[in-house]
């Protein structure tokens, strides 16, 4: 497959709710490319996972979704509800952030496995068993045929990711959107899902969105990334060039509150103050009040996402300023 | 929750010997009870129904353990041939309006909205009826007997189950995992009936188990009223309200179907409380 293709294109999405007061998720545009990994970052409350779950027409009915969201060619957000079913699960998977309430507890875990398998394949019930089995031994859960008579309760945090993330590549996604995957696990386990997470998307040649509000995931695992504050995409880049030079005066403060190792120690740095509620998000850039680069365009005018480079994209008045700054890492 | 990805051998074996004691009894109750209303004849010493002019109002004794009625009929041979019928309306009283409500309320209970709001004007109309006079006035107008009976505790009783798992359809379509099988591309009847309701239906059976004592009483009061199973035929009710002339004279007749009644309530009852510990444990 062409590898600069995008596979997923984003466009001026808008996600609101309490009928248009409240803007979760503001004109936000980006693609994935086929292959890639692309890291979603930002605070809580910053409109990463209303991002993911606009993209799969999964926002609450309270909610409403504009823009477009174009896969293979097609648009998920005007797609009948046939073809939308198709596309979940089928063709994208999401796996979420509790690995805990997302599992069905009365369910025996092949039959969880087995439903998508049924939704998506025409495999036969021998067929759809040796699947599971083999869905089982990939992502690393040893003794499939007895584990898969289990219920969820029976597996650890880690284990029922694993599961999750085994229904999830049921049918072979070809994008894979994961909702801070490793959030409720341990750090040990962490590391273990998301290095299962990059072997599969080599093994199976798909994409991947992650959301998370770790740099070091980040860094550990993504091709590109994009920051998000309050509800837009405020800088996007390869996760070497923003690192290396963040340009959004919030992807800098972001960067300079992860500890490092190897370094001599010294303080963390934290962003003053915490992100806005949705329903009192400043005027200007959403980030001024926190920002000690602001300067008055910022309190007056929201900054358009301007591309400086190819897919390098900053939202900053001030980002010669910010990069001069240097970044903290 | 990151270790012991198998549980310990030890906890499960806990696990599974420890069944729930009321429902060890209740379920031994139930399955004496329903032997005898599959076999009746062969429990029975005598023909329910044969009257026996030399022995009329005869007290407990060794020949008759139970008594005679005033047609000089086995009480015991009755009670137990009663098993037959008050086993049917215990089952056919309850299980359709379980099975309906539990459909209606599934379905009600994810929609949410307009259908929550019409529901809930339904239950509201329902309720503000006594059950039984709600029964007894439909039970009236399509004439007495079982089968009207049974229509008549249907159109009332879904009521109940719909509300239950509407209320926790309700609250299992918000978890993550109702997501995920969003996310999934099931459609929502899959969702519905396949993910959420087995996560629903646990408050519902409980309930079952106490509504089908409740339904052997509502049997028995119609029966007794004149409203359910008609005489000669053996029923604890009617048989109850036959004896109720001779109740100063000849306690035995009343008393005994009443013990029964009790009886079974009792193995209903234990075994819904038993099913309630299990499936919490369960959890």
């Amino acid at each position: 497959m062409n590898a600069s293709a995008p596979a997923l294109e984003v466009r001026n999405l808008t996600t609101t709710f309490g009928g248009g007061r409240l803007t979760a998720v503001n004109d936000v545009s980006f693609t994935v490319r086929a292959g890639e990994v692309l890291g979603l970052v930002g605070e809580s409350g910053s409109g990463k996972s209303v991002t993911l779950r606009s993209i799969m027409r999964l926002v609450p009915a309270s909610g409403s979704v504009s823009g477009y969201v174009y896969w293979q060619g097609r648009d998920i957000l005007t797609m009948s509800g046939a073809d939308l079913r198709g596309v979940r699960g089928g063709q994208i998977s999401m796996i979420f952030q509790e690995p805990m309430t997302a599992l069905n507890p009365v369910l025996p875990v092949f039959t969880q496995i087995e439903e998508n398998l049924k939704a998506h394949t025409g495999l036969d019930r021998a067929g759809r068993a040796a699947r599971a089995r083999d869905l089982m031994d990939l992502v690393g859960i040893p003794d499939a045929a007895r584990r898969l008579k289990e219920y969820p309760h029976q597996f650890s945090g880690g284990m029922r990711q694993r599961v999750m993330i085994a229904i999830a590549l049921a049918s072979n996604p070809k994008l894979l959107l994961a909702d801070e995957p490793t959030t409720a696990l341990d750090v040990t386990i962490q590391d273990q899902i998301l290095k299962l997470i990059l072997d599969l998307r080599d093994e199976l040649s798909m994409s991947v969105v992650l959301v998370t509000h770790d740099l070091g995931v980040v860094a550990a695992t993504c091709d590109r990334m994009a920051v998000m504050y309050a509800g837009r995409i405020v800088e996007t880049g390869t996760v070497a060039e923003v690192f290396a030079q963040p340009n959004h005066a919030y992807t800098r403060g972001l960067l300079g509150s992860v500890p490092h190792a190897g370094t001599e120690r010294s303080m963390l740095l934290s962003i003053e103050g915490t992100p806005p509620p949705l329903d009192r998000i400043p005027t200007g850039c959403a980030f001024n009040p926190r920002c000690e680069f602001a300067t008055e365009p910022c309190r007056a005018r929201v900054p358009e996402l301007e591309e400086i480079a190819p897919a390098r994209r900053i939202a900053c008045f001030n980002r010669e300023a910010v990069a001069a700054a240097g970044s903290p890492v | 929750m990151t270790d012991a990805t198998t549980p310990l051998p030890a906890a499960e074996s806990v696990r599974r010997t420890a069944l729930p004691r009321p429902l060890v009894f209740g379920a031994a109750i139930l399955a004496a009870s329903i032997m005898v209303a599959i076999f009746p004849t062969a429990f029975a010493p005598y023909d329910p129904n044969a009257f026996d002019y030399g022995a009329l109002l005869h007290g407990p004794s060794l020949a008759h353990p139970f008594g005679t009625d005033n047609f000089g009929r086995d009480v015991l041979s009755r009670v137990i041939h009663a098993y037959t019928i008050d086993m049917q309306i215990a089952i056919f009283a309850t299980i359709f309006p379980f099975l309906i409500g539990t459909v209606i309320g599934a379905l009600v209970g994810y929609a949410g909205g307009i259908a929550e709001t019409l529901f809930g004007r339904v239950v509201d109309a329902v309720i503000t009826f006594p059950f039984l006079v709600l029964v007894i006035a439909i039970v009236s107008v399509l004439g007495p007997g079982l089968v009207n009976m049974y229509i008549a505790v249907g159109v009332v009783g879904w009521v109940f189950y719909a509300r239950i798992i509407a209320a926790e359809v309700k609250v299992q379509k918000r978890l993550d995992y109702a997501d995920a099988g969003r996310a999934m591309g099931y459609t929502h009847l899959r969702i519905i009936f396949g993910h959420l309701l087995p996560n629903a239906i646990t408050p519902a059976i409980v309930y079952w188990m106490t509504d089908m004592a409740l339904a052997i009483l509502l049997g028995s009061s119609l029966g007794y009223l004149g409203l359910g199973a008609q005489p000669p035929a053996a029923e604890w009710g009617v048989q109850i309200a036959d004896g109720k002339n001779f109740m100063a004279t000849a306690w035995w007749i009343s008393v005994f179907p009443g013990l029964a009644i009790v009886l079974t309530g009792l193995g209903f009852s234990l075994t819904g409380d038993g099913l309630a510990e299990l499936l919490r444990t369960k959890r």
